[in-house]
């Protein structure tokens, strides 16, 4: 039983500057954000439960072939991908149906791992629009995952609780970052990632259609205006007094 | 002309930096007082193949080359320039040996200084030479099948750990200068205290006492007569690791007097909003700027070199531009902190620490500058 990760190139956050409450991207390279890479970790651990071999999933630009390295530095096995210009600026049930159409491509799917949401938008749409798509239950929130035969016992981080619940495979299952750690890849991993099979799809060779008008408009995606409120206190029982009025101190 | 990092340079980059950030910054404080790397470090360098970046993967290493190893040293530096002075020596070591020893030397002894428990020292100084060979007084004595070896090497880095040192000495016999390799801690090997050293710490230097010390006849290293050419790439080889690590340090000396300039408030606004602040800050940026890409082309240079002596002149140029300028961009710095830079709670006051040693090791910036101008007017 395989296990597919679906992952997807964002930019540097680190390296991203606001100008005018708008990000500036120009000079930053792609990388992978860090709850994929939490989705990749679970999905290496899992591997060896079931035996099988950890697919990376992505669809973006010509730079994906790159980005995917990482991924593969990082303990996929091998990569499929859907590379092509107009995918950069895809909106997400284009991307659902790209990405759904590429697993369909893999033999013997049992566990499809996404990160609960993009590290650059958390829309968190395209993980049901890949399930609605392949017709799979989905599981959101996960923070555990044991495969048993036939059956994926999850354990779902809530906000009061955890609930534990069984799901039949193949499923499409999205992880909170909690669930494992990222790796440091090793120099010799990332230098071997070149090396490790890649399947590249053009959106002609998947047989979907992909409508020409967009589902989905931003209106306005703007950095929210931080000010400092310019409160001076003279105590820590004032300060203290302060945060409690603005419920601050109840997060 | 690209200036631009490769995927697999991007990937390496990061990987230093994350280790650097969550494995070394938690100790640095431990690092710095008691003047000594854990062991676990080394060993996570190890784990991620970081310890011996352009050594080739047969012998244990990653052969990721130069240009790797140059953005992986500044960002270990970056948080400890100790560790990163460790990783040098180990790779000057190791790469001198990559280059000129025999097969049975490298599979005896590579894997130690990249995967195994050791790390590689490289003893050339003595209490009465820096950079002369001529003046080597360290002697080995033919004896048989043997040599035997005496000297005191000084400021010798690594010499407290397990593994081969490198040692010049003077065959008494034919007067050829030639590399040894000995096993750290064999009978006649010792090391004093630890020197005293203000900055760079958590790479303590030792001088090394070698007394009739007895190696096999063949663990000269190249063989006989080698040891200029080899002290000629090692030489070129540590200015590269001398360069990456000053770079790092000027770049966190760069990110403190930034960091500084926007918390800090005067009057109610961040001192960064005077213009003689400014003025600073793109200092420091056109500064460090300069100094990484030289850094980074003389990282190209060795990957590109048949013979890595060859590039002697451009990595001496970089090393003493790189040294010099760190000191500039910590000065500035550490103006732009005020007095609050001369507290030790500021982590400024231990990088100004840390990069005056740049221009002081591995040739001081004179004596490079007289064997560049020789290489210039060579013609």
């Amino acid at each position: 039983m395989n296990i597919v990760v679906a992952v997807k190139q964002i930019p540097d956050l680190q390296q991203i500057r606001i100008r005018d409450r708008r990000p500036v991207l120009d000079y930053v390279p792609c990388v992978l954000g860090d709850i994929d890479k939490s989705a990749l970790e679970a999905a290496v651990e899992l591997k060896e439960s079931v035996q099988g071999r950890v697919i990376v999933v992505s669809a973006g630009n010509g730079e994906i072939e790159d980005t995917v390295k990482e991924a593969l530095a990082a303990g996929g096995d091998e990569a499929v991908l859907v590379e092509d210009d107009t995918l950069a600026d895809a909106d997400s049930s284009v991307v659902a149906k790209v990405l759904a159409a590429a697993i369909r491509k893999i033999d013997d799917v049992g566990v499809i791992l996404f990160g609960e949401g993009s590290a650059d938008n958390y829309s968190g749409r395209v993980v049901s629009a890949v399930a609605a798509d392949l017709g799979y239950p989905q599981v959101g929130y996960a923070k555990q995952i044991e495969v048993d035969g036939p059956l994926a016992r999850v354990t779902r981080s809530l906000e009061d609780s955890d609930e534990i619940i069984e799901v039949p495979l193949p499923a499409v299952i999205s992880v909170v970052s909690e669930i494992k750690e990222p790796r440091i890849p090793s120099v010799t991993s990332i230098l071997k990632a070149r090396k490790k099979p890649k399947a590249i799809y053009r959106l002609d060779d998947l047989g979907i259609e992909i409508p020409s008008g967009k589902n989905i408009t931003t209106i306005s995606n703007l950095a929210p205006v931080s000010e400092r409120k310019g409160i001076v206190v003279k105590s820590v029982d004032e300060l203290v007094k302060i945060l409690k009025s603005e419920r601050r101190l109840e997060r | 002309m690209e200036f631009k990092l490769t995927k697999e340079q991007q990937l390496i980059q990061s990987v230093a930096r994350d280790y650097a950030e969550k494995a070394i910054a938690p100790l640095i404080e431990e690092i710095v007082e008691k003047n000594e790397v854990p062991d676990e470090i080394i060993d996570g360098l190890k784990d991620l193949d970081l310890f011996a970046l352009p050594i080739s993967d047969e012998y244990g290493g990653a052969g990721a080359g130069y240009a790797s190893y140059v953005l992986a040293e500044e960002q270990l530096s970056r948080i400890c320039p100790g560790v990163a002075v460790i990783v040098s020596v180990n790779n000057v070591g190791a790469a001198a040996m990559s280059i000129f020893g025999t097969e049975e030397q490298k599979k005896k002894y590579l894997p130690m200084g990249t995967t195994g428990s050791g790390v590689f020292s490289f003893a050339f100084t003595e209490p009465g030479t820096g950079s002369d060979p001529k003046q080597i007084t360290a002697t080995a004595d033919r004896d048989g099948d043997y040599y035997v070896l005496n000297a005191t090497k000084r400021f010798i880095t690594n010499s407290s750990y397990e593994g081969p040192i490198i040692v010049f000495a003077r065959d008494t016999e034919t007067g050829h200068i030639n590399g040894y390799i000995v096993d750290k801690f064999c009978e006649g090997y010792s090391i004093s205290e630890p020197w005293k050293k203000m900055g760079v710490r958590g790479a303590p230097l030792y001088d090394v006492y070698l007394k009739d010390v007895k190696i096999p006849k063949d663990n000269i290293l190249g063989g006989p007569g080698q040891g200029f050419w080899i002290l000629k790439v090692a030489m070129a080889l540590g200015k590269i690791g001398i360069s990456s690590i000053f770079l790092g340090a000027m770049l966190a000396a760069y990110e403190e007097g930034l960091t500084y300039a926007t918390a800090k408030t005067h009057r109610g606004a961040p001192i960064a909003k005077f213009q003689a602040i400014q003025m600073a800050i793109a200092d420091m940026f056109m500064k460090y700027e300069a100094a990484r890409w030289m850094a980074y082309r003389i990282g190209y240079l060795a990957d590109n070199a048949q013979d890595k002596g060859d590039i002697l002149k451009d990595s001496a140029a970089a090393k003493i531009f790189i040294t010099e300028t760190a000191i500039d961009v910590a000065r500035i710095a550490l103006n732009i902190h005020g007095s609050y830079g001369l507290m030790e709670d500021y982590k400024i006051s231990r990088v100004w620490k840390d990069v005056i040693f740049g221009s002081q090791v591995e040739g001081v910036s004179h004596l490079l500058k007289v064997l560049i101008a020789g290489e210039i007017l060579k013609g």
